[in-house]
């Protein structure tokens, strides 16, 4: 053998911590917004946009970003769409019921690249809910970012996700917060198209960081619109998504070319990403 | 440490006190075919074997692995590992077992796959027949092995049995050695370097400018999607490779549905849906949705992507690939050839 470690002596990285559900609410028809707290009082210790491996013993592990800031200590929130097995399952439980996490997982946001700089968050659906982590680490930290400009995209107004912290942007000093729907309803009077309609609404340096995350196809149009803005690519964070198996880099599942999505991301430079074919 | 000889009339006698000792694993023969198995008798073990139908990798890295039982009490890992001998590994599954020693240790020490490596001694043991598909020789050919514990080479009239490790060195109290003379350890020498001359099948340039001309050669979709054109996306290349470590992981109740396990199964690239998500409502997305993408995703990853972690390709020409591939289309030498030459 030609390593050091040996095996009694180390941690099992397989080993999920049990986690109590504090707060369940459904925000969407299929989505439901959690907040945990870790059974055995050590809070989870997390840099925002990191991810974690959710499970429910007998349905499996799916991975999820972290939907809220580590700044915000004791509970952190993970919100979830019921659209398989374990998200299935998951999304029944209520409050005092018990999950499982490994975690925290992969890199999160280069915190230290938005310090001191303007930044931009253009989410799209539910890239709302990785993204919030850093929303609201920013808003608890204000003073150690310049200027914050905020963009939700949501397909229709009853999917939109955290509504109590939205009515709270929407009125709020601290962040420029701009939202849209792809389709309205009777209920609806903000503006009605897709994410990259609310651009022309607000003028941005191209000095500005820029934090992107949403569905497959929403990378192509706001990376166009960055552009124009001249905001270079290496200052644009991506956070993806795969189907993570072990989250821990070994499955293979969720490669991108030769980078793992859940060690070398789920946050990355654009200029990192933006020649693999795999990507987007 | 050290070199020593045993004669042909002992041999039987070794592998028999190691066998009383502990659980010793070795080729068998299975059909016209050979395993990694247990061995009951020494007159199992079949050190003339050309290559086993599944690589040795599973004893560390079995097709299915509990990683944690739950009942309605809680969880535990049953991670139980036995002190064995794993006997007659030839060099080049040598040099795959040193990849995955590497991949499941660095970052994330994964537990699982360690637990039954650290707690096994591995003999290598000369190739004495060359499988028809083998290209051994002319892959990474400067990586040597480096993982076992003890190198065992038929000459005539005996085997000389070089040690690497205290691990090694520990399995010459099992049998009537004497110190190897010069002469048998040239005899092996020449004995291991011969069989690098019978390779049927040969690369026909170096590792860099092969990772060079395969990585330039990605965007290459025509050559992809010809090459990829009979590909049954079965997974059969990606099932019987010695380096390929990709798992799926998937919890299951026992029937009393309260109690049951997260297993961890081996999983390949190739396969349709190993990149697909889910996105809601029925929609998925597939990242890797043709087949000349996962056909060109399982090359990249043997021929460039490790390069600069393993210090080599991640592929040891054991040929298990080419043989394996109903539609005879998996076999690299053809493939990296025929990107050399595009």
């Amino acid at each position: 053998m030609n390593h050091q470690c040996h095996w009694t002596e180390v941690e099992n990285i397989f080993l999920p911590r049990e986690a109590t559900i504090v707060r369940s609410v459904q925000a969407t028809p299929t989505e439901t917004h959690f907040t945990l707290k870790m059974a055995d009082g050590q809070p989870m210790e997390y840099e925002p946009g990191q991810i974690v491996e959710l499970s429910l013993f007998g349905y499996g592990e799916i991975p999820i970003g972290i939907a809220s800031s580590p700044t915000r200590k004791s509970t952190f929130d993970l919100v979830v769409r019921s659209v398989g097995r374990v998200s299935g399952a998951v999304g029944k439980l209520d409050k005092g019921e018990s999950v499982y996490v490994r975690g925290p997982l992969g890199h999160g946001f280069d915190l230290t690249k938005l310090r001191g700089h303007d930044v931009l968050i253009v989410a799209g659906g539910i890239g709302l809910c990785p993204t919030r982590s850093l929303i609201q680490y920013i808003l608890d930290r204000r003073d150690e970012f310049k200027r914050f400009v905020l963009f939700y995209g949501a397909r229709e107004p009853g999917l939109q996700l955290f509504t109590d912290d939205l009515a709270k942007w929407r009125t709020a000093n601290d962040v420029e917060y701009y939202e849209t729907v792809d389709k309205s309803d009777p209920s609806w009077s903000g503006n009605v198209g897709v994410i990259t309609t609310l651009f022309p609404k607000v003028e941005l340096k191209p000095e500005t960081r820029a934090v992107i995350c949403g569905p497959p196809i929403f990378y192509r149009f706001v990376i166009r619109e960055l552009d124009m803005i001249g905001i270079p690519r290496e200052n644009v964070a991506v956070d993806l998504e795969r189907r993570m198996k072990c989250g821990v880099g070994k499955c293979g599942h969720c490669q991108i070319n030769d980078k793992y999505v859940c060690v070398d991301g789920p946050v990355f430079s654009f200029a990192d990403v933006q020649g693999l074919e795999e990507a987007f | 440490m050290t070199a020593s000889f045993i004669r042909s009339e002992d041999f039987a006698a070794f592998v028999t006190a190691m066998i009383e000792a502990g659980p010793v694993y070795g080729p068998v023969a299975k059909r016209s075919r050979f395993a990694f198995e247990r061995l009951e008798t020494p007159d199992e073990l079949r050190l003339d074997y050309d290559v086993s139908i599944l690589p040795p990798k599973k004893l560390f890295f079995p097709p299915a692995q509990d990683l944690l039982q739950f009942d309605g009490a809680g969880f535990r890992a049953p991670v139980e590992p036995t002190e064995k001998v794993l006997l007659g590994v030839h060099f080049y599954d040598v040099k795959a077992i040193d990849q995955t020693d590497l991949l499941f240790s660095e970052r994330n020490y994964d537990i699982n796959y360690m637990a039954h490596r650290e707690t096994t001694t591995i003999v290598a043991a000369n190739i004495q027949t060359v499988s028809s598909r083998a290209f051994f020789a002319s892959v990474g050919a400067d990586v040597q092995p480096t993982g076992h514990d003890a190198f065992l080479t038929a000459i005539a009239g005996g085997y000389v049995l070089e040690t690497l490790t205290e691990r090694g060195e520990a399995l010459l109290k099992y049998g009537a050695f004497q110190p190897a003379t010069d002469a048998q350890l040239k005899e092996a020498a020449e004995v291991n370097a011969a069989a690098l001359e019978r390779c049927p099948e040969m690369l026909e340039h170096g590792t860099e400018a092969i990772a060079a001309k395969v990585r330039a050669a990605f965007g290459d979709d025509e050559l992809w999607s010809a090459m990829a054109a009979d590909c049954f996306s079965c997974g059969t290349c990606n099932t019987v490779c010695p380096t390929c470590y990709c798992f799926d992981v998937q919890d299951t109740w026992n029937v009393d549905q309260t109690s049951g396990q997260r297993t961890r199964y081996w999983d390949g690239c190739l396969t349709e849906d190993f990149a697909k998500c889910s996105l809601g409502e029925g929609a998925t997305e597939n990242f890797r949705e043709e087949r000349a993408a996962r056909f060109r995703h399982r090359m990249m990853r043997k021929a460039t992507y490790l390069n600069e972690k393993l210090g080599g390709p991640a592929c040891v020409g054991c040929g298990r690939c080419s043989a394996g591939c109903t539609a005879d289309i998996a076999d690299p030498v053809r493939i990296i050839n025929q990107i050399m030459a595009s």
